[in-house]
């Protein structure tokens, strides 16, 4: 096996030293002379037309610079994908749920901002308002665009081999309905940015963003700007989970308010705004049918889904492919048909977060296979065993995996949770079940449709020799990314992690699709790599001119150079090096040459030493209609077991145990990969057990505070076992692939199979409330009463 | 949405700020930890200009043991009371109380004043309170007066005081012997949770008849107050203390004592059918700490 010296280790993070001295610095602590702060007007109604705008009052208040409206900045319709631009800064005819932006105000202190925000008058007319899919569908449903009739976003149609007939072939069948509520994203770090131009007509949108790319050219568009002239840059962030994946209207408006009033403007989101703007996981409603032969074989997969979408498109085409693409593996399934429907309403829009789309369709799905393993009387890890893909294989879809340690993730997880002891022997109240996922390793093309690179990477060695600067547009958010990279630059370039200094998260350092669908690990890491060998052979080519040595026979190893031959002379080299440094008093007396040496020659002789690095995804495959949305360059699977008790009196249900497994590739540091799968867990126990966004039949969230809107805490959290296994990925960098989205794929079916385990119920409606529970066990007793 | 601006007073006696409170009147607000009122006044639901904070009297946060009883000051906070010897060894219930308000952010900052003054149905440590039939002690210029808890509280966010009385503080009889109590919260998950249910029993007993002697059984967040459960209390009142009478006061707890309401945080019919599960249980093991 390939050494590494770098990767694969638990390397301290880059960004530690910063967190735990509280010395990072996010959006919010930002602050500049002049600074303005700016304000929203958003909607107080689900559904309305604005009759008009009286922004007199608010103008005069002393103190306020500017007041707009879709007036004064156009409506120049943006979104997610170009396929939906269904937004406009401001709304122009009508508002579409509570929270739509009416207008903005920028004043010199927060406090008069939202004191004018109060003086707009708007005229509403109130219009009747739908809140669910059933509703939004109907016939006479009021209709909430003009261009997308009935009420749907968009609708997939897909059969894969021929699923009727499968069906037919099918001994046993099982059909069942599953849904789950709306997320919210609920990071710590609510949005943010502070936009800013400079006296030559350039702007800079300092934001708490995922995507510095996405954001750059949604602002350059809407703003009608050369998108050189626009530069977005990311601080530290805390977390986006998917929900700060685009650019959201409060960047734009405050672009907007900077551009009005020529000064520096900072926006916020509170916390109520952040579950107002929402864009996180939707509602799906999943109607699932398996067909499977006697010994287990899955068969045939029919699958039916809504999205319950919010007032605009965002990640919603995106969303609804993937909820139907990614249960084509990981099992061996020949035969698999999708409908699925994306529908709009008057609440808040619902976007991308962690496992983008299909999160709830995998937790029915596993759920069936448990209980067709079940019914079948075979143990839930043969019968997954029995249907899993390997390394090779490709999905009726055209998803291939081209690494894949699944199998060896189930044998992990059984044995690490002592699965063969516990299954079947655990009294009432108690229980065990288990679920694997995967998920895609990056999206195989930019949300706009484009040939762009993917990323791209800049490495430039410091002219003295020793340091390699690198500078990447990509997203630390709080994942590791930058760490992830340095190390991979390290190990690609073969000096220690000490000597690499790492630039993110700034459109200036050039083009990265950003953090989102798992993809910069893999992405951005092959951009990386790919620079730093660059760098490496431009030091060694001028090294190997001067010693008249072939480039082939030296190498560059923890920050000194190999020669195949041991007794290569290279002291000339090191006495110019020596006399560059006169009077220093460290100069090197290695028996071998460092990099510092060979870099600063290298430099002597080409000038300053830069090299660049790129990557976009081969073509992967598919050409059916909506192909883009699955296809990826490599697919990480994973896992778990969980171990419940459920309170049968009150059907309370505590989680006491998780074992989970997780084929990330090669691991680039392994803390990190372990810290992503515990998060993973931490979010998808969250989503199962209690977080759902609560509305009135208003539209208004009921539940907008961390207080009423329930994350799993601390005590809540079980003891999670993260095994990490490694395959070798053919397409990733150094091996590696993702562990960020797939790692929550397995939470909720492993909980949701544990719970029937300990009390005899299948819930197939999220999140499991002990009143859920509860209500769920009463009617076994009375079903199991009656018979 | 920012705090609004308001004049912060800090008596450092009972004395001043009774003087404040009557000059003042309604247009001033009491704040003892503030973990309610800041958090209401930002929300816009109650609005003032005039805060009178009690937490510089001293005097107010003591636990004091005298004789047949022990003595809270209204501004104890839940980690006082949670770390205090006497609630610790003889009012374990309200203990359990304590230690399952909030996080412990809040619960260095909440007080059992401010808890009951805020009269939520679902407050912690009222039901707690009432099982140890504590007797809340009020002031004003006018003078002193004591009031049951039982009939202390009068609704949602409404209580017995008048408008220029402070609470200073809670008295609680030492439990007799062979008697236990217990408190259980419900909730979604387990820490910084919003009651769904809670209920709170106390329990004496004679070893000689094994019968119970007396009950107290307190519930939460099923009315507009918390309310003792009266019907299943007598129902139980020199009756074998063994499973089945326990069963029978849950019954009775749930079918006659309740009438909840259905919210956000959970539908009628499960709270109510909670009050049954967790008044057995809550008798159950008090009959066992009797013991
Ligand atoms: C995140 C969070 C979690 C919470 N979790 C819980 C929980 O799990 N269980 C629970 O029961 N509560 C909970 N609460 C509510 C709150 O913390 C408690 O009600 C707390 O005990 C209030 O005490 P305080 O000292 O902060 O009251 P304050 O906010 O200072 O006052 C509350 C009310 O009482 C009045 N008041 C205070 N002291 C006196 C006095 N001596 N005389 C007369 N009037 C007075 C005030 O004017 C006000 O109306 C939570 C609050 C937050 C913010």
């Amino acid at each position: 096996m390939k050494e590494f010296n770098t990767i694969r280790t638990r390397a301290n993070r880059l960004d530690s030293p910063d967190k735990a001295t509280g010395e990072a610095i996010y959006v919010d602590d930002i602050s500049k002379p002049g600074m303005l702060f700016g304000a929203l007007l958003q909607s107080p109604h689900a559904h309305a037309k604005v009759l008009s705008i009286d922004t007199t009052e608010a103008k005069k208040l002393p103190g306020v610079k500017a007041v707009l409206t879709s007036k004064d900045v156009g409506t120049i319709p943006y979104g997610v994908s170009p396929a939906r631009y269904d937004e406009t800064v401001f709304v122009t005819d009508k508002v579409r749920y509570v929270g739509d932006e009416i207008a903005a105000v920028a004043a010199t202190s927060l406090d008069i901002a939202l004191k004018a925000v109060e003086l707009i008058r708007v005229e509403y007319e109130i219009l009747p308002a739908v809140f669910t899919v059933e509703d939004a569908i109907k016939e006479d449903a009021p209709q909430i665009h003009e261009k997308y009739k009935g009420n749907l976003t968009a609708e997939v149609h897909q059969e894969f081999g021929d699923v009727e007939k499968g069906l037919k072939e099918s001994d046993i069948i099982k059909t069942t309905t599953v849904k789950n509520k709306r997320q919210d994203g609920a990071f710590l770090e609510m949005q943010g940015c502070i936009a800013e131009f400079d006296r030559r007509g350039n702007l800079t949108l300092t934001s708490g963003t995922q995507t510095p790319h996405y954001v750059q050219r949604t602002v350059a568009m809407v703003l009608g700007m050369d998108i050189g002239k626009v530069r977005v840059k990311k601080p530290y962030l805390g977390a986006g989970f998917g929900i700060k994946a685009a650019a959201n209207p409060m960047e734009l408006a405050c672009c907007f308010l900077a551009k009005e009033t020529n000064k520096p403007v900072k926006m916020n989101y509170t916390r109520e705004q952040v579950f107002m703007f929402c864009r996180a996981r939707h509602q799906f409603t999943h109607t699932i049918t398996t067909g499977a032969k006697k010994d287990g074989t899955l068969v045939a997969l029919k699958h039916e889904c809504t999205l319950d979408g919010g007032a605009y498109s965002s990640f919603g085409i995106a969303t609804v492919y993937y909820a139907g693409s990614l249960l084509a593996g990981p099992y061996k399934l020949p035969n698999m048909s999708y409908e699925g429907f994306r529908v709009y309403n008057n609440k808040p829009a619902c976007g991308a977060q962690r496992g983008h789309g299909a999160v709830i369709a995998r937790a029915a799905f596993e759920q069936q296979l448990d209980m067709i393993a079940e019914e079948l009387g075979i143990d839930p890890m043969e019968l997954r065993i029995k249907n899993m893909m390997s390394r090779g294989d490709t999905t009726c879809n055209d998803l291939n995996m081209s690494s894949f340690g699944m199998s060896e993730c189930i044998d992990a997880v059984r044995e690490g949770s002592d699965w063969d002891r516990k299954k079947g022997n655990m009294p009432i109240g108690k229980g065990i079940g288990m679920a694997c996922g995967f998920f895609v390793s990056g999206a195989g093309f930019p949300i706009y449709r484009s040939d762009t690179y993917h990323g791209t990477v800049m490495i430039k060695l410091t002219e003295d020799g020793g340091t390699a600067l690198v500078y990447t547009a990509s997203a630390e958010i709080g994942q590791g990314s930058d760490t992830a990279f340095a190390m991979i630059a390290a190990e690609a370039l073969g000096v220690p992690l000490s000597a690499i200094r790492l630039a993110s998260g700034d459109t200036d350092m050039g083009v990265d699709l950003g953090a989102y669908s798992s993809r910069q690990t893999l992405m951005t890491g092959h951009a990386t790599k790919d620079a730093a060998e660059h760098v490496k052979s431009q030091v060694l080519a001028v090294l190997a001119e001067k010693l008249d040595t072939p480039v082939e026979d030296m190498d560059i190893k923890n920050g000194f150079i190999e020669f195949k031959n041991q007794t290569l002379d290279f002291s000339e080299l090191r006495t110019t090096y020596i006399k560059e440094h006169r009077g220093w008093i460290d100069n090197p007396d290695s028996e071998k040459l460092t990099f510092n040496e060979a870099s600063r020659i290298a430099y002597l002789e080409k000038g300053t030493i830069v090299g660049t690095g790129k990557y976009k995804p081969v073509f992967l495959g598919g050409k059916y209609k909506g192909a883009a949305v699955g296809t990826s360059p490599a697919y990480g699977c994973s896992a778990q077991v969980a171990e419940v008790t459920v309170d049968m009196g009150t059907g309370q249900v505590i989680i006491d145990n998780v074992t989970d497994a997780h084929d990330c590739g090669k691991a680039i540091n392994m803390t990190s990969v372990e810290g992503q799968m515990e998060g993973s867990v931490s979010m998808g126990m969250g989503e199962a057990m209690h977080e759902e966004v609560i509305f009135d039949d208003k539209g208004n969230v009921l539940n907008n505070d961390l207080a009423e809107y329930k994350l799993v805490t601390a005590m809540d959290m079980p003891k999670v076992k993260s095994i990490v296994v490694e395959s070798d990925e053919p397409n990733g960098p150094f091996g590696a692939k993702e562990v960020g989205e797939g790692a929550i794929m397995p939470t909720i079916p492993a909980i949701l199979n544990a719970v029937y385990d300990a009390a005899g119920v299948r819930i197939y409606e999220l999140p499991l409330t002990p009143e859920r529970v509860y209500t769920a066990i009463q009617e076994y007793k009375e079903r199991k009463g009656a018979a | 949405m920012l705090l609004p601006e308001f004049e912060l007073h800090e008596p450092v006696s009972i004395e001043d700020a009774l003087k404040l409170k009557k000059k003042h009147g309604k247009d001033a607000r009491l704040m003892a930890g503030g973990t309610d009122v800041l958090v209401l006044l930002k929300k816009k639901v109650i609005f003032t200009d005039t805060i009178i904070s009690l937490l510089q009297i001293k005097e107010l946060s003591q636990i004091k043991e005298s004789g047949n009883e022990v003595v809270i000051g209204a501004c104890a906070t839940m980690a006082q009371l949670s770390k205090s010897s006497v609630i610790k060894e003889k009012f374990g219930a309200l203990k359990s109380s304590c230690d399952n308000l909030g996080s412990h952010l809040i619960r260095n900052r909440a007080t059992i004043g401010g808890n009951c003054c805020n009269a939520s149905p679902a407050g912690d440590t009222m039901p707690s309170l009432m099982i140890y039939d504590a007797k809340v002690m009020i002031e004003s210029t006018d003078g002193k007066r004591e009031v049951s808890i039982k009939n202390f509280f009068k609704g949602p966010g409404v209580t017995d005081l008048a408008i220029h009385e402070i609470l200073t503080g809670f008295k609680l009889p030492i439990p007799p012997k062979n008697s236990g109590a217990h408190y259980i919260q419900l909730g979604k998950r387990r820490s910084s949770e919003i009651n769904v249910v809670n209920v709170g029993s106390f329990l004496e007993y004679d070893p000689d008849t094994k019968t119970i002697i007396n009950s107290r059984i307190a519930l939460g967040s099923v009315a507009a107050t918390p309310i003792r459960a009266q019907k299943a209390e007598e129902l139980i009142k020199g009756k074998p203390a063994k499973e089945d009478t326990f069963y029978t006061a849950g019954e009775t707890a749930r079918k006659e004592d309740c009438k909840p309401i259905d919210d956000f945080r959970g539908s009628a019919a499960y709270r109510q059918a909670m009050i049954g599960v967790l008044t057995k249980r809550t008798l159950q093991a008090s009959f066992e700490q009797a013991q």
